[in-house]
């Protein structure tokens, strides 16, 4: 009887999560595309092959993950700081926390433009200042080399305030006591923190991590807006080219096929994420 | 001391210093923006009047967002709040499996599903009806919801409901009387999350909606930009971002409080 109450809720996630992934299943082994009049034709197994042999989806592979390691690893360092900070007690603590939110609030769409402008080569601020140092002003956007680092930057900025609020979370379930009895025994803040406070975070870190680099493997908004994928590709990632795939080249039965193998990556990278943390707790024990 | 002092500052102007950009941006002339201009010329209000006379004018698209918002935390809360209800009450090995694949489902990188999604919708005629969007939107919000509000049934005291059911009262009853006013705090913190999650969703909103007048406000404001092939126009674009970020800024200044509550629980429980 309590089952039934469930099963409403149960089927619209089947139908928003499962039937997709079904989909797609089926849709890659089919040529869906301009080709075929946009109509499903069996082609074997002919999109796996071409997506094994598409350097296009190797570089975004490469791109996607190297844009997720560094944001989320930089992700937990800041929000470990920020984190540290709100943690403490004292009178603006509220402000500051509704402050720091704020990124995380609004819309990424609406920030991926205005960093646009913000690294604007050469009106924006940020070549404004470069040029009052009297430096020519930097290609922000239009360098490989750099736009990825904006993108980072925009994902960062957004982000922290999540992963704070976790770890912040993670803190003040640790009991304070704790930290009177190892000060007792003269340990001083510093090994504190190392003995302590890091140990007792490690599950909410860990949550924080999961939950980030899931999204981050997905990024989309904010390339799509930022920089189009560009300069040359370079920020392209697996979710941006699987839109492209499907909305502007319309080849269905492909784009499916790019986002399983971002499925497959995830599911891969999940795994090791486990693993890893079995082996983290195994050692402690 | 001096150094949380300094940490303070630097927190403040990296949260800030992005946005009082954008606000002073859309209070300059475009030449202003370009060139400096001397004393106290090159503020004007004109990119706030060309996007609010607009067509549709700029408010038409914060309408659109503020009714797709509602209308999922509506439906989400309508679905989870039975769901997470009957959840607590099944043996706990079909309850740990439920609520690890809900958990899988709260960290998908949902961007994944839009093609399939928009071949639903085109199937369906639900492409270009802004109601329509909370169907995906609730779907997508679900697992969280559901995480959330589950945690917060199962911090209710048994004896609660056994009392209710000593009294006679049917599961219904029960559940509306006794149980949904105690769960109240943590329906509220999940709706702001669905909501904010509305306001903000982009592939889905992109790739159903085409006609002007139903863009929601993230996708009518990627659209100012795209606008233009050369130059974007940054100050009308800026009005925007502020017109667009003020009912969140609001939301976010009254419903602190819950919003962490909705956020840290899900790591807590």
């Amino acid at each position: 009887m309590t089952l039934l109450l469930t099963l409403p809720a149960l089927l619209l996630l089947a139908l928003v999560f499962a039937v997709p992934l079904l989909r797609y299943g089926w849709l890659s082994f089919h040529a869906d595309s301009v080709i075929t009049g946009l109509q499903p034709v069996p082609n074997g197994g002919a999109n796996w092959l071409r997506l094994i042999e598409d350097e296009r989806f190797w570089q975004d592979t490469v791109q996607t993950l190297r844009f997720a390691g560094l944001s989320v690893a930089l992700e937990l360092l800041v929000g470990l700081a920020l984190a540290l900070l709100l943690h403490h007690s004292w009178r603006g603590r509220t402000a500051l926390r509704t402050i720091t939110l704020l990124p995380w609030a609004l819309p990424t769409a609406v920030m991926a433009l205005g960093w646009r402008w913000i690294f604007n080569d050469p009106y924006g601020p940020i070549n404004a200042l470069v040029q009052a140092l009297g430096l020519p002003a930097l290609p922000f956007l239009s360098s490989p080399a750099s736009t990825w680092l904006v993108v980072v930057l925009a994902d960062v900025w957004k982000t922290t305030p999540f992963v704070a609020l976790l770890l912040l979370a993670g803190l003040q379930s640790i009991p304070t006591d704790l930290y009177e009895a190892f000060a007792l025994e003269g340990g001083t803040p510093a090994q504190a923190l190392r003995r302590i406070t890091l140990p007792l975070l490690l599950p909410y870190a860990f949550l924080a991590v999961l939950f980030r680099l899931a999204q981050a493997l997905g990024v989309f908004d904010l390339v799509q807006i930022l920089t189009g994928g560009g300069p040359a590709g370079s920020t392209e990632t697996l979710a941006l080219y699987s839109y492209l795939s499907a909305m502007r080249f319309l080849d269905f039965g492909y784009s499916a096929t790019v986002m399983l193998g971002m499925f497959v990556l995830l599911l891969g990278l999940t795994a090791v994420l486990l693993l890893g943390r079995r082996w983290l707790a195994g050692g402690r024990a | 001391m001096r150094f949380r002092r300094l940490a303070v500052l630097l927190v403040l102007l990296w949260s800030l210093l992005p946005l009082l950009w954008q606000l002073y941006t859309s209070l300059r002339t475009g030449s202003a923006l370009i060139s400096p201009q001397p004393g106290l010329s090159g503020w004007t209000l004109d990119n706030y009047r060309q996007i609010l006379s607009g067509d549709p004018p700029f408010w038409r698209f914060l309408l659109n967002s503020t009714v797709v918002g509602l209308a999922s935390t509506a439906l989400t809360l309508l679905l989870a709040i039975p769901c997470a209800y009957g959840l607590q009450r099944q043996p706990a090995r079909t309850r740990a499996l439920l609520s690890g694949a809900l958990l899988a489902a709260a960290v998908f990188p949902y961007v994944l599903l839009f093609l399939a999604l928009l071949e639903l919708a085109r199937r369906f005629g639900l492409a270009n009806h802004l109601l329509a969007l909370s169907l995906p939107y609730a779907g997508l919000t679900l697992p969280l919801a559901v995480l959330l509000l589950g945690a917060a049934f199962r911090d209710l005291p048994p004896e609660l409901e056994e009392s209710a059911l000593l009294e006679g009262l049917n599961t219904w009853q029960r559940l509306r009387w006794v149980l949904l006013p105690l769960i109240a705090p943590a329906s509220a913190s999940t709706g702001l999350l669905v909501f904010l999650f509305s306001w903000n969703e982009y592939p889905i909103a992109l790739t159903w909606i085409s006609r002007q007048e139903l863009l929601t406000l993230p996708i009518a404001i990627a659209r100012i930009a795209g606008s233009s092939v050369y130059t974007v126009p940054y100050g009308a674009f800026a009005a925007a971002t502020v017109l667009g970020s003020l009912p969140l800024l609001a939301l976010m200044v009254i419903f602190q409080k819950p919003i962490v509550a909705g956020l840290t629980q899900g790591a807590v429980k």
